[in-house]
């Protein structure tokens, strides 16, 4: 069976265009949404493989959608797909579970690619997102010390991406196969969210809302 | 996304941020004015001339009047410099209605502490330099109207050189943090009218050149150059709305958006999302050296090559790398160039790196691409 897909984007035009050029290239795109809201309630009922998930999506956040979708459908995967630039946004969409994130000037092909991948678990890093996510880990270092660090291996990994080299250039590097690679890039993801799922529940202590 | 809060009011009237001192130096007037009535009239009956303490009196009431009114309004500079001047005229009706066994006794000569208000009001007026000068001239004309420079005049002095100098600094204070919420205003105007715009542009234009560039590419033929001419606006529109500021702000601007502005179709340009802020000299010289690698880029490895520009903070340094995934370059090649007398780009990229207290590395070879380290220390 093929990847089953939902697109979520405000707008008809570009949401219409993804779901059609997707369908094309043999991938089932099951339901298509406006905003959060709807992405919401509507991925339960499809419980897609993948979400493909703008962030500004009119007056509601991708952000916010990542996290409801995330927590009631943890098999699901999210791939951001955004204009490039929203940088803070895509930290965010990130920590809140996305595994990936391709800007919306990639081609069809790239696009295609990048949803078969984020089906089969692997992390979808461009280059930008790995700037991004190392600038993060140098930012929150001095926060203290229960704040997650990288590994040499795992700094040394993300900033081949981030340069540009494919998995299988930094495995040829590094002497090790590019599935060892895609999983480095994978942790320095999972540890961004566990901080974050972390940082959540200490608040919610602190709020008294995890009493009970 | 998220709306900003209106801008919170504050405390500093924008255009008038000196009003509240104004508007103290005018009590501070009225209040000295009851004093040094009462004081005078305890000492009316003693006063070589009693006539002329109460014309002095009437004419310093009237003037407080004017005063009230004028420093509450406009020209109030100008006026600070008549008030100095009656002021001193009036201190100096001293010897005449004053006697010097008065003096002598510590009664204070005429306008006495009233006076002092004229030393405030130029030190708003003209800060500093104005609070001093006019707290100078009291104090000069205190002692020739007094002919005598006690321990009573002295400590007078004293108070008026400290009033000078302390409402002269809280008037430059006032002035500098107006101009600071003067310019976060503008400033937070400018970001929503952006912010405005990008909305709109992303509403529409952005889709409907994503849209042509997408179907170009799928017809083929003429359509295809149509799709790429649509996607180069796409993307240079998407970089114009989202990057960050490039300009310099108290000596400092940001690498990361600096170099973002250098992305392309072919250049792709990694950095934190938080701005990395060094001195603005620093910033256009590395925008200067990187510019150099990525020209290099073009011409050694062909137009359009793909090129990879990364931006790293490192606590104690900032790192820019510049990869590109073509031949390399050979070995000797650079040492080939300097030795023809040609000033090697690699040459002049370390010159300008050196410059900045930075060093430059190379590391190239077959099948590796050519990659530029430059560090420098923050």
């Amino acid at each position: 069976m093929g990847v089953t897909v939902m697109v979520v984007d405000d707008h008809p035009i570009w949401r219409e265009g993804v779901a059609r050029d997707l369908g094309e290239r043999g991938l089932e795109v099951v339901a298509t949404a406006p905003d959060a809201g709807a992405a919401v309630r509507i991925a339960p009922a499809v419980r897609p493989d993948v979400v493909l998930m703008d962030l500004n999506l009119g007056e509601t956040s991708g952000v916010d959608a990542i996290t409801g979708i995330v927590a009631t459908l943890p098999q699901t995967r999210v791939l951001v797909l955004s204009a490039s630039g929203e940088h803070a946004d895509v930290l965010e969409a990130l920590k809140a579970g996305a595994t990936g994130y391709l800007v919306k000037s990639a081609s069809v092909d790239e696009l295609v690619d990048a949803v078969q991948r984020t089906a089969e678990g692997v992390p979808v890093f461009t280059p930008g997102l790995a700037g991004l996510v190392l600038g993060e880990y140098r930012r929150i270092a001095g926060d203290g010390p229960a704040v997650p660090a990288l590994t040499d291996r795992e700094t040394e990994v993300l900033r081949f991406v981030a340069k540009g080299l494919t998995a299988k250039q930094i495995g040829e590097r590094l002497a090790v196969s590019h599935r060892t690679v895609e999983s480095h890039v994978q942790n320095t993801l999972r540890k961004l969210q566990l901080h974050n799922r972390s940082q959540l529940v200490r608040y919610a202590i602190e709020q008294g809302l995890a009493d009970d | 996304m998220f709306r900003r809060a209106p801008q919170p009011a504050t405390l500093i009237d924008v255009d008038r941020p000196l009003e509240p001192l104004w508007r103290g130096v005018v009590v501070y007037r009225v209040l000295t004015l009851v004093l040094v009535i009462a004081v005078a009239a305890f000492h009316m009956g003693s006063y070589a001339s009693p006539l002329g303490a109460g014309l002095v009196l009437g004419v310093m009431t009237i003037w407080t009047g004017v005063l009230a009114r004028g420093y509450l309004s406009s020209h109030r500079d100008a006026l600070a410099i008549a008030d100095l001047v009656l002021c001193a005229a009036i201190m100096l009706t001293t010897p005449l209605i004053v006697t010097d066994a008065q003096l002598d006794a510590s009664t204070p000569g005429m306008g006495s502490i009233w006076t002092s208000g004229a030393v405030l009001a130029c030190a708003v007026a003209y800060r500093i330099p104005g609070g001093v000068v006019a707290a100078a001239v009291i104090s000069g004309v205190l002692v020739v109207a007094k002919s005598r420079a006690t321990l009573v005049e002295l400590s007078d002095i004293q108070i008026l050189a400290l009033a000078g100098l302390t409402v002269g600094y809280a008037s430059v204070v006032l002035r500098r943090a107006a101009e600071r919420v003067r310019l976060a205003a503008a400033e937070e105007a400018a970001t929503a009218e952006r912010e405005r715009l990008a909305r709109a542009v992303h509403d529409g234009t952005l889709q409907v050149l994503s849209h042509v560039k997408r179907r170009a590419a799928e017809l083929g033929g003429g359509a295809a150059e149509l799709g790429t001419l649509a996607g180069e606006q796409e993307l240079a529109l998407r970089t114009l709305l989202t990057r960050g500021r490039t300009d310099e702000r108290d000596g400092r601007r940001d690498l990361a958006a600096t170099l973002r502005a250098l992305a392309s179709a072919s250049v792709t340009v990694s950095a934190p999302a938080h701005p990395v802020e060094l001195s603005a000299a620093v910033v256009t010289e590395l925008d200067g050296v990187v510019r150099a690698a990525l020209a290099n880029v073009e011409r050694h490895v062909g137009a359009g090559a793909p090129a990879w520009v990364l931006v790293e903070e490192l606590g104690d340094a900032v790192e820019v790398c510049v990869r590109d995934d073509g031949p390399g370059i050979p070995a000797g090649r650079l040492a080939e160039a300097a030795e023809q007398g040609r000033i090697g780009v690699a040459r002049s990229m370390r010159g300008r790196v050196a410059d900045l207290g930075g060093s430059l590395e190379l590391d190239t070879g077959p099948g590796r691409g050519t990659e530029w380290t430059i560090r420098i220390p923050a």
